[in-house]
Formats: C-alpha cells, sequence, structure tokens
C-alpha cells in the first residue's frame, strides 16, 4: 500500500499545482477589485492605489502568484483581504461545520443509496418497484434549493419537528446538534443517494446475471443471501467509485445548502470572500476543496482494490 | 438397482418456443449417463430443467422430473431449494466465470456447507478443507483463503466439483465440464468425476458434444437432436451400432486421431518458403519480472501448406499468430515474407490475414455483412464503391453464402455461417497467408467438418498457405501437411502432420496424444 501511495503522490501534486494555478487565475479575471472595494466608493484613486500598494497587488501577477504558493508552503496563510482576521482562523472555525454537513450527508447518502440499490435490483414490480423508481428520478429532478425549502416547510414550518435552519455543534450537544444536522444533510445528500442507488442497482443486476449466481442456486442457497453476500460485493467496487466523485458533489453543494440552512460553514465563508473579493481567503479555500477531493479520490482507490482482490496495488 | 432420477416426457418452452421435446430416461444410484448433441439440441437446457434453474423466459411445459419419488418441476419453490445441492448438484462449463470472483474459495465453500445445515463454523472449515483435499486441491487448508484468480483453469474446475460435493448429492449434472479446458486438464478432470461416481456411488449426467468425453466417462448415452432423444442405449452399443441416422452422421463427422492427414491431397506446397520466422521471441510485463510468451520460435510456411499449431492454452499459439499479423510488435527474432524483412507497409500488412475462433464476438453486431466485408478494402485502399460491393459479392460466393447476404446482420445466421463470413473477410484484401486461430473450435462437429472442406477448397483454389492453429489433435491431423507442437512458448517438436502423431519424438507432444479422448476408450463397464 505504501508504494500505491508513493506512486501515486506525485500526480495529486501536480493536480494541486494545477489548480492552484487556475484558481489564482480566475480569481484576477472576476471583474472587481479588492482594493477598491475596501476602499469605499468615496475614496480617491490615491487611497485605492495605497492599499494596492498594502495588499502587494500592484506586484506583478506572476510575482503574486509565486508569493502566495510560497506562503502555503511554509504554511503561512496569512490575514484575510476584508473579512478581518487571520485566512486560518477563518478557515478552521467554519471547516468544522461542513465537515460534519458533508460527513453527515455522505452517511445519508450510504444509508439511502444502497436500499434503493438492492430494492430496485430485485423487486421488479409492485408497490416498492414504482415507489424506489418514483422517488429516484423525483429526487435527481429536483434541485437542492427546491428540496431544502420544501422539507423546511414540511418537516420545521407545518409539523414544527425539525428546526428551519441554525448549527449546534454535533460534538457538544449531540443530540440538538442531530436535529440541526438532519435537514441539510438530507437536502445535500438526496441526488447523490439517487445516484448511488441507480449505478448499484445496475451493477447488481449485472452481477445477478452472472453464471457464479448460477452456481450459488445450484447450491441451494437462499436468495436473499445470493443478493447479499454474493452479488453485491461485485457490485460494490463501481459503486465506491460512483461514491467518491460524489463527494465533491457534496463539497459543492454544501455553499448552496449551507445558504438555504444559514449553516456557518465553509460554503458561507466562500460566498462572502467571493462577494468582497477577499483573494486569500476564496483561494486558500478552493485549494482545500481541491486537496480534500484528491484525497477523497485516492481513498477510493484503496476502497476499491481493497473491495476487488483481482486489483493489486503495484 | 432403483431409479434414483426418473425423467418423464419433459418438455421445456422458452416464450412459447419448444426447446426440450419429450425426453425419458431413467438414472440409477451411482450411474454415469452421458447426454449428447450439438448447440441447440436442447441438452444443456435439459440439464438446467433437472434442477428447474431456467433462464429467464423459459419454464417446463410438460413432464416430470422424479427424484426419489418427489417431482421437482413441481415442486415448490423453497423445498426445491432445499433439493439443490443437497440431493442433485450440477457443475458448469467455464469454472472462471461460475466462481464468485471477490470471494474467498473458502467463503465460497462455507456458503455450500451452510446451505444444508448449520453446522458450527469451525466444524463448516474443516468440511471446506476436507472437501478441497478430496478434489485433489494440494495445501487446501492455506488455500481456502486464495480466491478463484488465484487457481489454474483445472484447478478452478476441481473447486467447482467440491462445491458441488458439499452438500453430498446422489446426483451430480456436469454441464460441458471440460470444454474450457486443455486436454490433459481434461483428462484429469474426468478421471476425477469418475472417481467420485466410483468411491462415493455419486450418480453422473454429463452432458458434452465431445463423443469421446462421453464414451470415456459414461455406460449409457443418450442422444438429443433439436429437443428430443433420438437414440439411447449403452455407450458402446450406440457408437459401434448406432441406429439412428441422426447418430450415424454426428459419428461420421466426429474427426478421428487415427486418421490420416488429408492436406497432401488437396494440395501440394510451393518449393519457396512465403514465410520464414527465426528466433522470434515476446516478453511481457515488467523489465524485473518479465513473462515469457514466445521463447525464440522458428518456423517456416509454404505456399499452399497448412501448417497446424497446437499446444495448450497458454503456449504461446496466439502470442505468435498476433506477432505473425504484426498487432504487436515481437521483442526479438525476425519474420520474413518471400525472403524479405516483413516491414509494417499496408502492402505487407495485406498478405497476412487473420480468422478468428469466436464467429460471435469477432463480427461486430451493428455493421452489416457487407460493411463487415469491404472494411478491409476500405483499410487497405482497394478499389471504389463500385468494386468493393462486386468483390463483397464474389467473397460470399466463394465462401459459400448468398451474394444477398451482404444487407444482413451477422445475427441472422448461424456459428457456421458467421466462420464463413469472418474467412471471407480475412480472404477480402486478397492475402496469400491466413492464419486461423482455433477456427472451428466454436462450432458443432458437422460444421466444423463443413468449414474444413471450405478452408481445403480455397487453399486449392487460391495457393493460400495457411496456419493452422487448434487445440483438437485429431482436427489439426486431418488438415494440416505438417505439425508443430509448441509448450511454454517454443516449438518441441515440427514434423509431417501423421509422423507426429504417430510417432511423436517429444514428451510432451506423447503426453498431449495421450490425452485425446478417443471413441474407442470406452468406459470401465
Amino acid at each position: 500500500m505504501r508504494t500505491f501511495l508513493l506512486r501515486r503522490l506525485p500526480s495529486g501534486l501536480l493536480v494541486l499545482l494545477a489548480a492552484s494555478f487556475l484558481i489564482f487565475l480566475i480569481l484576477r479575471l472576476i471583474p472587481g477589485d479588492p482594493a477598491t472595494s475596501l476602499a469605499g466608493p468615496d475614496a480617491g484613486p490615491e487611497a485605492v492605489a495605497a492599499i494596492r500598494a498594502r495588499l502587494g497587488l500592484d506586484r506583478p501577477l506572476l510575482g503574486q502568484y509565486l508569493g502566495w504558493l510560497g506562503d502555503l508552503a511554509t504554511g503561512r496563510l496569512g490575514p484575510s483581504y476584508a473579512i478581518g482576521g487571520e485566512v486560518a482562523d477563518l478557515i478552521g472555525d467554519s471547516l468544522g461545520a461542513t465537515v460534519e454537513l458533508t460527513l453527515g450527508a455522505l452517511l445519508l447518502v450510504i444509508l439511502l443509496g444502497l436500499p434503493l440499490g438492492v430494492l430496485g435490483a430485485t423487486v421488479r414490480r409492485g408497490p416498492v418497484a414504482v415507489a424506489v423508481r418514483a422517488l429516484t428520478t423525483t429526487v435527481l429532478a429536483i434541485p437542492p434549493f427546491v428540496t431544502g425549502v420544501v422539507l423546511v416547510l414540511v418537516f420545521a414550518v407545518t409539523l414544527g419537528l425539525l428546526p428551519a435552519g441554525g448549527h449546534e455543534s454535533i460534538l457538544d450537544q449531540p443530540d440538538l446538534g442531530v436535529q440541526y444536522l438532519l435537514l441539510p444533510a438530507l437536502c445535500l445528500a438526496l441526488p447523490s443517494a439517487a445516484i448511488l442507488g441507480r449505478y448499484l442497482k445496475d451493477g447488481l443486476e449485472r452481477a445477478l446475471a452472472e453464471d457464479y449466481v448460477r452456481t450459488a442456486t445450484a447450491l441451494g442457497i437462499s436468495r436473499r443471501r445470493i443478493v447479499l453476500r454474493h452479488a453485491l460485493p461485485n457490485a460494490l467496487p463501481p459503486a465506491v467509485t460512483v461514491l467518491g466523485l460524489q463527494v465533491g458533489q457534496l463539497l459543492g453543494g454544501a455553499v448552496l445548502v449551507e445558504a438555504i440552512f444559514a449553516w456557518p460553514g465553509l460554503g458561507q465563508l466562500a460566498e462572502q470572500g467571493v462577494l468582497r473579493r477577499d483573494y486569500p481567503v476564496v483561494q486558500d479555500l478552493l485549494l482545500l476543496l481541491v486537496a480534500v477531493y484528491v484525497a477523497v479520490q485516492l481513498v477510493t482507490d484503496l476502497v476499491y482494490t481493497w473491495l476487488d482482490p483481482r486489483i493489486r496495488w503495484e | 438397482m432403483s431409479a434414483v432420477l426418473q425423467v418423464r416426457d419433459l418438455k421445456v418452452e422458452f416464450d412459447g418456443v419448444e426447446a426440450v421435446a419429450g425426453v425419458g430416461f431413467e438414472l440409477a444410484a451411482g450411474e454415469t449417463l452421458g447426454i449428447v448433441g450439438e448447440s441447440g439440441s436442447g441438452k444443456s437446457t435439459t440439464a438446467l430443467a433437472l434442477l428447474r434453474m431456467l433462464p429467464a423466459g423459459g419454464r417446463i411445459s410438460g413432464g416430470s422430473v422424479e427424484l426419489d419419488g418427489q417431482d421437482l418441476a413441481t415442486l415448490a419453490e423453497p423445498a426445491l431449494r432445499s433439493v439443490r445441492g443437497r440431493r442433485i448438484a450440477m457443475i458448469f462449463q467455464d469454472p472462471m466465470s461460475s466462481l464468485n470472483p471477490v470471494l474467498t474459495v473458502g467463503r465460497q465453500l462455507d456458503e455450500a456447507v451452510r446451505a444444508h445445515g448449520s453446522a458450527a463454523k469451525p466444524e463448516r472449515a474443516s468440511r471446506a478443507v476436507e472437501l478441497l483435499d478430496l478434489v485433489g486441491i494440494p495445501d487446501a487448508a492455506r488455500r481456502l483463503r486464495d480466491h478463484p484468480h488465484q487457481f489454474s483453469g483445472g484447478q478452478r474446475q476441481r473447486i467447482m466439483i467440491a462445491l458441488a460435493l458439499a452438500g453430498d448429492p446422489e446426483v451430480l449434472v456436469a454441464d460441458e465440464p471440460t470444454t474450457a479446458l486443455d486436454p490433459t486438464v481434461q483428462q484429469q478432470i474426468l478421471r476425477l468425476l469418475e472417481r467420485i461416481n466410483r468411491e462415493r456411488g455419486t450418480a453422473l449426467v454429463l452432458i458434452s458434444h465431445d463423443l469421446g468425453v462421453i464414451a470415456q466417462t459414461c455406460r449409457r448415452v443418450l442422444v438429443m437432436h433439436q429437443g428430443l432423444v433420438v437414440e439411447h442405449g449403452r455407450t458402446e452399443d450406440v457408437l459401434d451400432r448406432p441406429e439412428h441416422p441422426y447418430t450415424k452422421r454426428l459419428l461420421a463427422a466426429v474427426p478421428r486421431l487415427a486418421e490420416p492427414s488429408t492436406a497432401a491431397a488437396n494440395s501440394t506446397p510451393g518449393p519457396e518458403p512465403l514465410l520464414t520466422v527465426t528466433g522470434l521471441a515476446k516478453t511481457y510485463g515488467p523489465r524485473r519480472r518479465p513473462v515469457t510468451a514466445l521463447g525464440g520460435v522458428d518456423l517456416v510456411l509454404h505456399p499452399g501448406e497448412t501448417l497446424g499449431l497446437v499446444g495448450e492454452s497458454g503456449s504461446g499459439k496466439s502470442t505468435l499468430a498476433r506477432a505473425l499479423v504484426q498487432a504487436h510488435a515481437p521483442s526479438a527474432g525476425e519474420i520474413r515474407y518471400r525472403g524479405e524483412p516483413l516491414t509494417r507497409s499496408r502492402a505487407a500488412r495485406r498478405e497476412i490475414q487473420l480468422v478468428f475462433q469466436d464467429p460471435y464476438s469477432s463480427l461486430n453486431p451493428r455493421m452489416t455483412v457487407g460493411q463487415i466485408l469491404a472494411e478491409p478494402l476500405i483499410a487497405h485502399r482497394l478499389g471504389d464503391a463500385a468494386e468493393r460491393a462486386e468483390r463483397v459479392g464474389e467473397l460470399l460466393t466463394q465462401v459459400g453464402l448468398e451474394p444477398d447476404a451482404a444487407d444482413r446482420h451477422p445475427r441472422a445466421f448461424s456459428g457456421g455461417q458467421r466462420q464463413r463470413i469472418g474467412i471471407a473477410r480475412a480472404l477480402a484484401p486478397r492475402p496469400s497467408v491466413l492464419i486461423c486461430d482455433e477456427p472451428v473450435s466454436a462450432l458443432d462437429v458437422s460444421v466444423q467438418a463443413q468449414v474444413l472442406d471450405l478452408l481445403s477448397g480455397l487453399q486449392r483454389e487460391l495457393g493460400l498457405a495457411i496456419l493452422f492453429i487448434a487445440h483438437d489433435l485429431a482436427v489439426v491431423r486431418q488438415a494440416s501437411h505438417r505439425i508443430a507442437v509448441m509448450h511454454r512458448g517454443r516449438l518441441v517438436e515440427t514434423g509431417p502432420a501423421d509422423q507426429v502423431v504417430t510417432d511423436p519424438q517429444d514428451p510432451y507432444t506423447a503426453e498431449l496424444l495421450a490425452a485425446v479422448p478417443q471413441l474407442n476408450h470406452r468406459s470401465p463397464v
């Protein structure tokens, strides 16, 4: 496994480098300038220029880029331009909430996706089959901001079971934290759960048509055991790949869901950073997301090789 | 002897179409029965119907399958499950796909053992070791932790047999259990099945297209044709004195190892070699641990000559074929064509064409036959659209098909006809050398004979040099002027076809020849 990780390290670093360049470039291409927005509408050109000089924005772009990389390499994220405070502190404060949200959503994706896939592949007729198919299509077709509003309307406003928004750390107060987490996590998880369910269903259907299922049937093994113990292990590896890709979706979707549910996470921070052209905050945040994504892909590959013994790390 | 299995007037339908039209037989405890027939005869469907495991769309539409008085054709599904594996078990053709790739062999044996009886875990584990031991897997206890891909093909089939024996069944149904295996391995598996039948008294139903396999293993034989049993009796009676015309035809079509080569009567090879191969080698894999597929092969091929190439799977036959058509570059050695080094130019590639084994997967199902045959012409930039259309018609006539076949898709044709299309495609750019990689091994014996006739006719007519790769020694002897025997990437023997078969020089050739099941190798009565 160490060889495998070492072999993947250079390509991971390359991805990060390329991503850092793109992130840097795209931020500079967005119209607007941090100095202008910091100086305010009444400031004269001298004041703006002074701010630019203070932030180092008057340096050539390449110099700014290399400076940023240098800071990253030495672990100094520096102060934010507009929001206030150190970037490291800002990210650190919001990170926990987003990790909570995405992990909660990931758990729901698995908890919902697995039975959706298994039911989809094994129940072909009757009300359960119709319900599974309808549910899958519906949550795929409806965007999270609509699902979010509907969930709030039903569970918070009408039934009054769960809070409509806000955050309580699950580590400090587990019972309350879960109540706050449930709706946003569900809203975030539903589309990914439907996708996972679809892939799992297709994989299971393929596996159930394989010769080894015929062998198991000829041995008198029960249908239930054949599905769960013989076919499912074969359907899981491709589904894990999809799940890994869905983590990216969850991270991206978190921005939107955090806004709907007033969830104080990285998504909120990113939104503020973009609106106020706070380059350091947005740059570091996006690069962090890319790093998480690269790591998740690595973990996915490791899980895949663990699930499928035919594939070696070498 | 009392009958354990009694099948009466069994009928099977697939979406209304009758596949088995009334099969009946009795099987006594500890008996061996062979069911022989060509593809589409209904033999495999009969086998699956015995355990009521027909694929979707199939159902038993009549008759009964009585196992000790219990009719499996009408038994409820849960009761049926307790019969499957416990009283009647089945093994299948392809041991690779029939074993679960992601579960260890131990897990799969454990599943089979626990399906019938809830023995405690340590007991089940020791039973698994016992079963692997029984089928002759060395170091059984340790190998339980391995996955199917870590075993050889023969070992995988042994594991399949171990699984089937887990419930200690009275009847074992084996559907083409050795068809995917090499002759020497086939021989070992047949001996294992014989031993299990003899020592444990498990009755055996062996389904095969290969009369030799049945002759060697089964005391009684059932000949099936078009869903019906056309002949049924003691194996030697049926083989020596067939009564039904179909059985007679089938027996006549079986290539026999004892029959001399017909190649010399068909065409006389030219004096100048067409293809000269020297020291051809091919290695795969990382440089530190290379795998040698070809370890320095020398051969010559003359115009109008058929050189048979035999050897077991993994011996390098197909690697050699691919090197000759330049599908991959050799690691060392040289190929000369008419004395000149073979170049990668289009003209040089045109001269050597390949015919594939599987006429089903080697033709693109979305293309019409006309498009399939025109493709090499387009690739070699031969002729305009009109000329190509004319050539397609000519090719179809040449391989014995109607010219209007060009408008249809491969699915409209039978296996033999598809192989004719495959041959027509290889002939399209007018090559001088044809590499046939197992061209008839996917075909029934009667169709095999027709395709072999076609190939020899084409050789006579066009003076083709043919490299004929096959694992069936009887077919190879019949079709070849000379035979080359390949073993672990090397040619261990090359000589005139009849001489290699009757007077093998290399011990490996002798071993291969001894493993060929023959109609006169009878099972002990």
